[in-house]
């Protein structure tokens, strides 16, 4: 009879509609973290009955041993710095979260012209992306280009990858995909996107995920 | 070993440099309270990572972006939550706070001065549906949590902060905004009445947001 107790791997659930959106980037923190995940996708069907289960009627949810998470930065700041993807000093850290808080600014703007490319809402496609989508690309990847030459070490923070990586390659890819040319003057941010995809649990998700 | 100086950069207002320089005042660490005026900023700007404030710089190191700066602070002197559970949902309530101030930012903008706009129409169309919506979650959070005076947890963590000086904010723009929401109305008087934190506001430059 072994005295030692076994220490056991907590049990993780996302929940999420079946599509990347918000809740693509806490899957792939959960990959490249190795955890095992239960991946739930609600239904549109399922949502509003699901909905008031939430803690804040949204979702992404994370669910930790029967305990809630909302909030998809929350959630991959946790399971991140759970598993040495957050930066590994408090400054490194700092700057993960102010990049991270940056492109949710830029992303703030930005979605006024993608959610129409994407098929979201009404709206002049061309007008959006003259007032909406071009002013805010040209003033958030100079910043990211940046960062990436200052940094050196082909990662946006230390010489590591951190969940604002997959943040950010995660966005990139899908932005360059959905408006073919659109990053084409940020070639530095494009093979940022290819090198965060190319590891290996980041890969694997990529290759077996459903959308 | 010595104590790293601290200054933090942003404008004269309270916005969204406040809770940094409440939590360093708590702390009881001296700090350079550097507020660079409208006018003076364009010849600072180009000198900050993202070309916006607030920045703190910590032994000539800067971090840029409110949260960042305030999580990184909250992290060095405790107010941060107690476990990585605990700091999650401070983390998931200040990001649904940060929601809500995009939403009720075209309220705001008008309310500040900073555009024209029909105050009441907005503050009925977007501001009230906003704080509605935001508030239900935190009263409902606070009182999930034991009606203790605290968002999460049971000693004061940023959130703590962030919440109670926007609500002395917002309700000079929205007369009654809380009435619905008491046990939130009691985590900001249970707040804004620690002895050190009320020193802080007693000393502060006095500013309308």
């Amino acid at each position: 009879f072994s005295a030692i107790s076994q220490s056991t791997m907590p049990a993780y659930k996302l929940y999420y509609f079946s599509i990347r959106g918000l809740g693509e980037v806490p899957r792939q923190i959960l990959a490249l973290a190795d955890v095992k995940f239960e991946n739930v996708g609600i239904t549109k069907e399922q949502w509003p009955e699901f909905k008031s289960k939430t803690p804040f009627g949204q979702m992404p949810v994370l669910e930790v041993d029967g305990k809630q998470i909302p909030q998809s930065f929350a959630i991959a700041r946790y399971v991140a710095s759970q598993h040495g993807l957050a930066g590994k000093t408090p400054f490194e850290a700092a700057w993960v979260d102010a990049l991270a808080d940056q492109y949710k600014d830029f992303n703030n703007d930005f979605k006024k012209f993608f959610y129409l490319v994407l098929g979201f809402g009404e709206g002049d496609l061309e007008a959006a992306k003259l007032e909406h989508g071009i002013p805010a690309r040209d003033k958030f990847f100079p910043l990211v280009v940046k960062q990436l030459k200052s940094n050196g070490t082909g990662f946006l923070v230390g010489d590591s990858v951190t969940w604002v990586d997959v943040l950010y390659a995660e966005g990139s890819s899908r932005v360059a995909h959905e408006v073919p040319g659109f990053l084409d003057d940020y070639p530095e941010v494009l093979e940022h996107a290819k090198k965060i995809h190319a590891i290996p649990q980041i890969k694997k998700w990529i290759e077996a995920r459903p959308v | 070993k010595t104590m790293p100086t601290y200054k933090l950069s942003y404008f004269p207002g309270r916005g969204l440099g406040e809770v940094s320089r409440q939590m360093l005042h708590l702390s009881g660490t001296p700090f350079e309270d550097n507020r660079i005026t409208m006018d003076d900023w364009p010849k600072h700007k180009e000198s900050t990572p993202f070309g916006q404030m607030p920045v703190l710089t910590v032994d000539g190191k800067q971090i840029p972006q409110s949260f960042a700066i305030a999580r990184y602070l909250a992290n060095q002197f405790g107010f941060a939550g107690k476990t990585p559970l605990e700091s999650a949902w401070v983390d998931a309530l200040a990001d649904q706070y940060k929601d809500y101030t995009t939403e009720i930012r075209p309220f705001l903008m008008v309310a500040y001065g900073f555009g024209e706009g029909d105050k009441d129409k907005l503050r009925k169309e977007v501001a009230e549906p906003a704080i509605n919506k935001l508030f239900t979650i935190l009263e409902k959070k606070a009182k999930e949590n034991g009606s203790n005076g605290h968002f999460v947890g049971s000693s004061l963590t940023w959130v703590d902060l962030l919440v109670s000086d926007h609500m002395g904010i917002l309700e000079t723009h929205v007369p009654n905004a809380f009435t619905a929401f008491p046990t939130v109305q009691d985590i900001r008087k249970k707040t804004t009445s620690l002895p050190k934190l009320k020193e802080w506001i007693d000393k502060r430059p006095v500013t309308p947001f």
